[in-house]
């Protein structure tokens, strides 16, 4: 078994000093990181001092950029028209915002929400981090590449809490975490065949298609999965596909002790292939692993969301040093996300051992269809921008925009409420239980 | 609350010798019952102070140094050692403070 597994890994790291120039999303061709020094007016063209080269560079102001776009003395991100000839600017955007005192107050409660919500459920809070970030001024790429490297260190403190608490099955979370890292690289080069074929209005339509398929028919059933405990059974059952799975004697098989399951290692292949590549392309691999972990291999709500944090942690201390490389982390954002949502993750692994097994399933429904609405409310704006469908009013589409980011806070408001309910009701169930010990003790 | 800790109880049975009314003596067992509040766990307020003092001022080192730092790390190559380190070390610092901070805040996961 061993053996098996230094292969592997010795297969992923060998694959990974190989392709070291890919980072955990493609980054764009033509797309430079630098500090601009000089602007001429006059000839319309600017120099700039590109990373990692010690020579200046001068570019040409395309038509898309005005001179006001140009700000001196801050790394930018420049991206080149190919098509317009060489060296001519695109597009201008500056790497880090301003820090406001806002903003910061604004990342430290996202955050600390967010952290709750992976300790509860495991998913690593990227798809409310990514956009929250980027409407806060990052550009898409940075927004990802800090979001990464905050999830990495979040998660090895939540996995820990749990480990402490007997909820996470290492070994399982290991053999994921391996399958995951193949898929993080396969759905790499597909984002890439797509945004190479449609660019990227194409690749927002097709990773929100998916988004929104997979969230709505995922949640769906588990939301059904938790309404049915709720009103019935209180114990948790291992799913008639994860009891029928766990009956293939398929060599190699493995004893997953915490999970209390045995079953082929070849299952747990396509469950981790596939939480890594929507972890690549659509930035969540949470909301296939946990409810694959649950639904196909059978383990229970508790153990499958512990055990995530270790693939979580994983995969995002892969995808960060590929990103880290690349030299587009926001280190202040990261960090004061990380200021928030360490101390909700630590109270989210609590919390789970006050609760029964189908309230984790619950949030995580809930979170996941309201989830599925924000990003549905975008799709159309990425229709017509493909020229799908007729381009409508303005105001339309902005108010679409507005509907998807108020959507994502009242899935993060949502799932604060009900883990903050469950979390008192089982902490005073607990109180109360034990205050009536001593009495217990008196009479007997 | 103090007043509603649990009380732990020792009974004890031992050996010990008697003395009858006519003189005699003689061994006996005898048990006797000590009861006394729970032990109760002490909060770590220090280790939150000074975790907390060490996070508040790596937070202070960055917030003042945002520019530099924000160009030094994003430099790429072998430079990504600083983000992923720093991540790290903040994970380690902040991560005991928040442990410490949720403790003294009296929130504990269920014994069971």
């Amino acid at each position: 078994m061993k053996k098996i597994l230094t292969i592997l890994m010795a297969a992923l790291i060998g694959t990974l000093l190989i392709h070291n120039a890919y980072a955990g999303g493609p980054p764009p061709k033509n797309v430079m990181k630098g500090i601009f020094t000089q602007l001429d007016p006059a000839t319309k063209t600017v120099t700039i001092k590109v990373d990692g080269h010690d020579d200046l560079r001068i570019l040409n102001i395309g038509p898309d950029v005005t001179i006001d776009d140009i700000v001196l003395n801050k790394k930018v991100m420049v991206s080149l028209d190919p098509n317009a000839g060489p060296n001519v600017i695109k597009d201008i955007s500056l790497m880090f915002f301003e820090m406001t005192v806002t903003k910061v107050i604004a990342l430290l409660i996202i955050g600390f929400i967010g952290g709750l919500l992976s300790g509860f459920i495991g998913s690593g809070g990227a798809f409310v981090l990514t956009p929250a970030m980027m409407s806060l001024g990052a550009p898409g790429a940075v927004a990802v590449a800090s979001n990464m490297c905050h999830k990495f260190p979040k998660a090895m403190v939540g996995a820990y809490k749990r480990w402490k608490y007997g909820q996470v099955d290492i070994k399982l979370g290991l053999v994921m975490a391996v399958t995951a890292i193949i898929g993080v690289e396969i759905g790499i080069r597909i984002q890439q065949k797509i945004l190479n074929h449609w660019g990227n209005a194409g690749s927002n339509l097709y990773v929100s298609v998916v988004f929104v398929l997979v969230l709505a028919i995922v949640g769906g059933y588990i939301l059904r999965d938790a309404l049915t405990m709720t009103k019935g059974a209180t114990e948790a059952k291992t799913s008639n596909l994860a009891l029928k799975l766990q009956k293939i004697e398929l060599w190699p098989m493995m004893e997953f002790k915490v999970a209390r399951v045995r079953i082929s290692a070849w299952i747990t292949v396509p469950v981790g292939l596939f939480t890594g590549m929507l972890a690549a392309t659509i930035a969540v691999g949470g909301f296939i692993g946990v409810p694959g972990m649950i639904y196909v291999i059978g383990a229970s709500a508790m153990v499958a969301s512990a055990t995530e944090l270790v693939v979580a942690f994983v995969m995002g201390a892969f995808g960060s040093v590929q990103w880290g490389i690349a030299g587009l982390i926001d280190i202040r954002m990261t960090l004061l996300i990380l200021a928030g949502s360490l101390i909700g993750v630590q109270l989210g692994a609590l919390g789970t051992t006050y609760v029964k097994d189908y309230t984790i399933k619950l949030v995580m429904a809930a979170v996941m269809l309201i989830v599925a609405v924000s990003r549905g409310a975008k799709i159309p704006i990425y229709l017509a921008d493909l020229d799908l469908i007729p381009r409508l009013k303005q105001q339309f589409f902005v108010a679409l925009d507005g509907v998807s980011f108020w959507a994502l806070m009242v899935a993060l408001g949502v799932a604060g409420i009900i883990i903050t309910a469950a979390m008192v009701k089982g902490m005073l169930l607990d109180r109360a239980e034990k205050q009536g010990q001593p009495i217990k003790e008196a009479i007997s | 609350m103090r007043q509603n800790d649990s009380y732990q109880t020792q009974l004890s049975v031992h050996q010990t010798t008697r003395k009858s009314k006519t003189g005699s003596i003689s061994k006996t067992t005898d048990t006797t019952k000590v009861t006394q509040p729970a032990y109760r766990k002490k909060k770590p307020i220090g280790k939150m102070v000074v975790f907390g003092a060490m996070s508040l001022g790596f937070y202070a080192l960055l917030l003042s140094n945002m520019q530099l730092v924000t160009n030094t790390f994003t430099l790429g190559g072998w430079y990504a050692v600083l983000p992923v380190g720093t991540a790290f070390l903040f994970s380690f610092v902040h991560g005991a403070f928040a442990s410490n901070f949720l403790s003294v805040l009296g929130l504990e996961p269920k014994k069971s």
